[in-house]
């Protein structure tokens, strides 16, 4: 069931891959327009890469939440769901890894690439591709509470952005703070510690908030 | 008591103001709230069942 | 004595009318008395002159701000567990509440910074945190209004208050990681152990004067969100207004 799941979300992406590329796209856009905005001068840029990545991360993540339970609230799919006889917590989970690997691996993939255009290191840009690796899980675990909250609401994506960006700030101190801490010359070691335990919580409980969320929702 | 708080009078009126102002807001916001309920209470229809007169929304 | 049927919202609803002035006149005297010991009593400080004066708002502000989340995440999750309906109408009304205190302690706390620090804002742990939980309170009261159903929209706040308070530690946390990695060098924080007596004493009277305030304010809110979801009520009629 829990193949399964993922299975048909990767489908049902492929056949909307624009969704998928357009939330990608703004991604790159967003990162871009910071040197734009700030000047060229590559000793400032460094500084400011870490942040600027991180936050279009967060920012692009928040643009694809919107999907997660939309499309099968709309059409029935996601009633049906909750009526199986499996736990929804597996139910969310599988969503939420699909999410993960559709929404998320692309910017972890293309996040290098993007560190480029600042002026970045090599160590500093393996650093950035691993903190992101580990840190956009719970984007997406955390986002699905967030969610799971607002299926079927008017203006969900905004509220979406209001409700899950506070939570978002830890990985963000974590993630932004150990790239910077490599580009420093201390150690990463602790932050990404810290990422990878905020990581297990976020694992452990977040699909279960977002399962009680999704009940209330749908009621 | 030094009035002008030995020059530092504009931060410390002024945090007083905005912190007189934000409950001042709060209580006169509460207290238009509370006479719009006070007439849906003693409206002579009250055990029906109505349209609610005010939303069910949280308010300030 | 059965006190269960004060679970019901309308009969709640006399009780707290009753309540009300025993909490808002004492708020009103103990405001009256602690800003007059705060200002005419308590010594000029030997560090910031009399700029630190605004503490006597600050401080007790800052602490309701984070008290009145704690407690309403507590009544969210117990109206939600036990589906009880009062307990999510308290969590709903102390909201603004919190939020509007917790504003304040950012207000005042700029206006604080600006002479004893040199900006008006500035990133260190507290006003950061601060500053989050402005933005968790407004998340609640924002999911709240954009939800219909009433039921639905407890529920809901319930999920997203327990899930935020459970966060706010590790934010405090985190944020304070990250100030004491970026510290620069002219951020000092006011040394509370070696606080005078009388400054204390201003402080806490303000903080009581600050709580019982909030009581007022919310048992207010309460009964009108009662008012407005149990119109229906029959039995409004026998309980009395």
């Amino acid at each position: 069931m829990f193949s399964w799941i993922v299975w048909r979300e990767l489908i049902l992406a492929w056949r909307r891959r624009a969704d998928v590329l357009s939330t990608v796209f703004f991604f790159v856009i967003v990162v871009s327009l910071f040197p734009l905005g700030i000047g060229p001068e590559a000793q400032l840029l460094r500084s400011i890469a870490p942040g600027v990545v991180w936050v279009a991360a967060l920012l692009a993540s928040m643009l694809s939440l919107g999907r997660l339970f939309a499309n099968d609230y709309q059409d029935g799919t996601l009633e049906q769901l909750l009526l199986t006889p499996q736990p929804l917590y597996l139910v969310v989970l599988a969503k939420t890894l699909a999410h993960w690997l559709i929404a998320e691996i692309p910017l972890v993939l293309i996040a290098p690439l993007l560190g480029i255009q600042f002026d970045l290191s090599q160590d500093t840009l393996r650093l950035l591709f691993v903190t992101l690796l580990l840190g956009t899980p719970v984007l997406s675990l955390i986002g699905s509470v967030g969610a799971a909250l607002t299926v079927g609401l008017r203006n969900s994506g905004v509220l979406i952005s209001i409700l899950v960006l506070p939570l978002y700030i830890p990985v963000l101190i974590f993630g932004a703070g150990g790239v910077e801490a490599s580009i420093m010359g201390t150690s990463p070691q602790s932050h990404i510690y810290l990422l990878a335990a905020i990581t297990v919580l976020s694992l452990t409980f977040a699909p279960w908030a977002a399962a009680a969320a999704l009940r209330i929702s749908l009621e | 008591m030094d009035w002008s708080m030995g020059g530092y009078g504009f931060y410390v009126w002024g945090s007083y103001f905005f912190a007189a102002l934000a409950i001042g807001l709060e209580l006169f916001s509460l207290s238009r709230r509370k006479r719009s309920c006070a007439q849906n209470v003693n409206k002579d229809d009250r055990g029906k069942i109505t349209e609610a007169k005010s939303s069910y929304v949280a308010q300030a | 004595m059965n006190l269960y049927k004060y679970a019901s919202p309308v009969n709640f609803y006399p009780l707290a009318g009753k309540m009300i002035p025993w909490f808002a006149i004492p708020a009103a005297l103990l405001f009256v008395i602690g800003l007059y010991v705060g200002f005419f009593v308590a010594p000029t400080d030997a560090q910031q002159g009399d700029a630190y004066r605004i503490m006597f708002i600050h401080v007790p502000a800052a602490w309701m701000g984070m008290l009145l989340y704690v407690l309403m995440a507590i009544y969210a999750g117990v109206g939600w567990a036990f589906n009880a309906r009062l307990s999510s109408m308290m969590a709903s009304s102390i909201a603004t509440t919190g939020a509007m205190f917790t504003f304040i302690s950012l207000v005042t706390g700029s206006f604080w910074g600006k002479p004893t620090w040199g900006t008006w804002w500035v990133w260190d742990a507290r006003m950061t945190s601060t500053l989050i939980l402005l933005f968790l309170y407004i998340g609640f009261l924002s999911l709240q209004a954009s939800i219909d159903d009433p039921r639905r929209a407890d529920r809901a706040g319930a999920v997203l208050a327990l899930v935020g308070v459970i966060n706010v530690p590790i934010i405090y946390f985190s944020v304070q990681w990250w100030n004491t990695l970026h510290q620069g060098a002219t951020i000092r924080i006011l040394n509370k152990p070696t606080i005078a007596p009388k400054m204390l004493a201003a402080m806490l009277i303000m903080l009581a004067a600050c709580w019982l305030y909030s009581v007022a304010v919310v048992l207010v809110r309460l009964r009108c969100t009662i008012v407005e979801r149990e119109q229906n009520a029959a039995r409004f009629a026998e309980a009395g207004t």
